[in-house]
């Protein structure tokens, strides 16, 4: 096939995997309008199945409204987001969900249906004056709002995506996310979104091809379109040259080691994966990971009404456990706060929430309850992993709030203990994500079996810097000597308190840097999936002893360019 | 049972006061139908229908309620409506 050259059209974008994939491009959410086709006979369409579908959709625009509502409510005033009341209150108005109804059970699809429910109140409202007619509009909203949940925003299709789909979407939430399976998608593109975005980060779990933050120049691309996602130039490309598609086809020349890997020397490293949902194990399984490195437990309790019992926790730790037989699981305690709400545990507005009650500090202070709740069902699940549990606490700054949090393990292990459960003390550990952390490491790890340094927050934090600020973001950089040197001095400090050091930011998959981490001497690298490959070949390749050398160059570089300038000289 | 009431809010039954009235109808335990002057009775319980009837402030509405909280529907919603909005 020749490819018209003309006609390739390529969107520029950030990307978020080293992969590219090509495929025939499907709108997740058709860009709005209630135009819709005709409906299907009667006699195909099932009543209770509609309705189902009518109610669901009405409880996600709820769930919107209320979302919206708030939204506006801060920025724009109180008066203001009193319309996402009354347009609540629309969607359980007797006049339309008796509508609805009535025409579903006599066979028409919930779309249609809800189509035709809201035709006479808005002729009515829009025949009369004044306010009586901006009633109308609200009236059109809601009713757009429900045909665009019911047609564009199924959850149903996006588990059933034909395989070869190019999913494009204006975002994906993390339930979206949750529902994409890598076998059929062959790369995702969003209008919106940026590197640490949820889509993103899923992404490069399950190693998806994709590209995010492409911007509204993404709906120029039809539903159908032959589209190439390249993750790794960031390109979203209609009607590829027959070369672009090539090399996207071709994929990566690497070779997945389900084994563990050693350094030519024979020192043992073990690659281990981030998950953030139960779905991306799979995709960890599948990329060779000797294990899970942190095991984010903040989707548990995201998306839902109310926590999730010690029983559900219980079983998805269960979970955890069984995809890596072989291998050590590390869960992350509740860390919220910062930038992750959760919409039934009060959290006050704080002037800088990376600054203010997060991770540990609300676990030992308002999630208390919580707290125990999740390592009761943590040491219960210990109890069966044959000593492959870990678990670490997020944003420990002080001696006295790791004791706290290993007081409240022993307090719980007494609990599970008096009540005749089995339970089991697992691995502990304290992740290195703040300033302090990293300079009491030999306090912490004469406390605790192991530390996990968190890059991506040690970095934020060392530099004070956030790299969601563009104007700042160049200083959000772990090869700044500050960071190297706050990574060694942790490393030295596991050794000597006798505690294994890993790291779990994204520092830890960037294959130029495995040389660099393995010099620095840590144990353990834990990366979104999709690099697993490439660190293992990395390790591989990497004799100790230039690694300890270049390590110890880069601690004494000045300046993150000549750290940087080492690396690349290595790595030549 | 019924009750004729004088719409007191500025805004007569539309927006909030009639947000608030659907709101409070759905609250009792009662079957709740309004009617504006001479016109037939809507559900109170539809805020579509309730703002359809275009009731202005100082019309005069009947509202009718039946079951068990009846009376104690009827007593909240001429209350409401005898309300100027600023002190609802």
């Amino acid at each position: 096939m020749t490819a018209d050259e003309n006609a390739t059209r390529t969107y520029d974008g950030t990307g978020v995997s080293p992969l590219a994939g090509v495929g025939t491009a499907v709108w997740y959410e058709p860009g709005g309008g209630t135009e819709l086709e005709a409906p299907p006979d009667p006699a195909d369409v099932d009543p209770e199945a509609e309705r189902d579908r009518f109610d669901e959709a009405r409880d996600r625009a709820r769930e919107e409204l209320e979302r919206e509502r708030e939204q506006t409510a801060d920025r724009v005033g109180e008066d203001e987001a009193a319309v996402f009341d009354a347009h609540k209150q629309f969607l359980d108005d007797p006049q339309i969900t008796d509508g609805v109804e009535a025409a579903v059970d006599d066979g028409v699809p919930a779309e249609h249906a809800v189509q035709r429910a809201f035709e006479d109140p808005i002729e009515q409202f829009a025949g009369m004056e004044g306010k009586m007619a901006e009633r109308a509009d609200d009236l059109r909203d809601v009713r757009d709002r429900l045909i665009r949940l019911l047609t564009g925003g199924d959850r149903v299709d996006l588990a059933a995506l034909p395989e070869g789909t190019v999913l494009l979407a204006e975002r994906l939430t993390p339930s979206d996310t949750a529902q994409l399976d890598p076998d059929r998608v062959a790369g995702f593109a969003t209008a919106e979104g940026g590197r640490t975005s949820h889509a993103a980060i899923f992404a490069r779990s399950l190693a998806i091809p994709a590209v995010v933050g492409v911007g509204a120049d993404l709906t120029k691309i039809e539903a159908d379109a032959d589209v190439l996602v390249d993750g790794e130039e960031g390109t979203v490309i209609v009607d590829p040259t027959s070369d672009q598609r090539e090399r996207a086809a071709g994929g990566r020349d690497v070779e997945i080691r389900e084994e563990p890997v050693t350094t030519v020397d024979g020192k043992s490293i073990e690659v281990a994966a981030n998950v953030g949902t139960l779905a991306e194990l799979e995709g960890a399984v599948r990329q060779g990971a000797d294990g899970i490195g942190l095991f984010r437990t903040e989707f548990l309790f995201l998306d839902r009404e109310g926590p999730p019992d010690e029983a559900e926790q219980l079983e998805v730790y269960a979970e955890a456990l069984d995809a890596f037989p072989d291998g050590r699981v590390v869960v992350r305690t509740l860390d919220v706060g910062g930038d992750k709400p959760i919409p039934y545990l009060e959290q006050p507005d704080a002037d800088n929430p990376f600054l203010g009650e997060r991770g540990v500090r609300r676990s030992l202070g308002p999630d208390a309850d919580l707290f125990e709740i999740q390592l009761r069902a943590l040491l219960r699940a210990a109890a069966d992993g044959d000593g492959r549990l870990s678990v670490m606490f997020p944003m420990i700054a002080t001696v006295p709030e790791l004791e706290a949090a290993l007081e409240t393990v022993e307090s719980v292990a007494e609990d599970l203990e008096a009540e005749d459960l089995e339970y089991a003390i697992p691995e502990l550990g304290v992740m290195i994500e703040t300033p302090s952390a990293a300079l009491l490491a030999d306090e912490l790890a004469e406390r605790v079996d192991f530390l996990s340094i968190g890059t991506n927050d040690l970095t934020q934090y060392v530099m004070a810097a956030s790299r969601e600020d563009d104007r700042v973001a160049a200083l959000h950089d772990p090869l700044e000597p500050a960071v190297v040197r706050a990574i060694a001095r942790t490393a030295e400090a596991g050794r000597a308190g006798d505690a294994w050091v890993g790291m779990c930011g994204e520092m830890a998959g960037d294959p130029d840097l495995t040389e660099l981490l393995v010099g620095l001497g840590l144990d353990e690298l834990s990366m979104s999936a999709v690099t697993i490959p490439e660190v293992k070949a990395a390790i591989a390749e990497t004799e100790t002893t230039d690694a300890e050398e270049l390590a110890s160059r880069a601690i004494e570089s000045s300046t993150k360019e000549a750290v940087q300038k080492q690396i690349t000289e290595t790595n030549l | 049972m019924e009750r004729t009431v004088t719409v007191v809010p500025e805004d007569g039954l539309h927006a909030r006061p009639a947000a608030k009235f659907v709101e409070t109808a759905n609250e009792y335990d009662a079957d709740v139908r309004v009617a504006a002057d001479g016109d037939d009775p809507v559900d109170a319980a539809s805020m579509l229908a309730v703002t359809s009837l275009g009731v202005a402030s100082g019309d005069d509405v009947t509202i009718v309620a039946e079951g068990e909280e009846a009376e104690a529907a009827l007593d909240a919603l001429e209350e409401l409506l005898s309300t100027p909005e600023t002190e609802a």
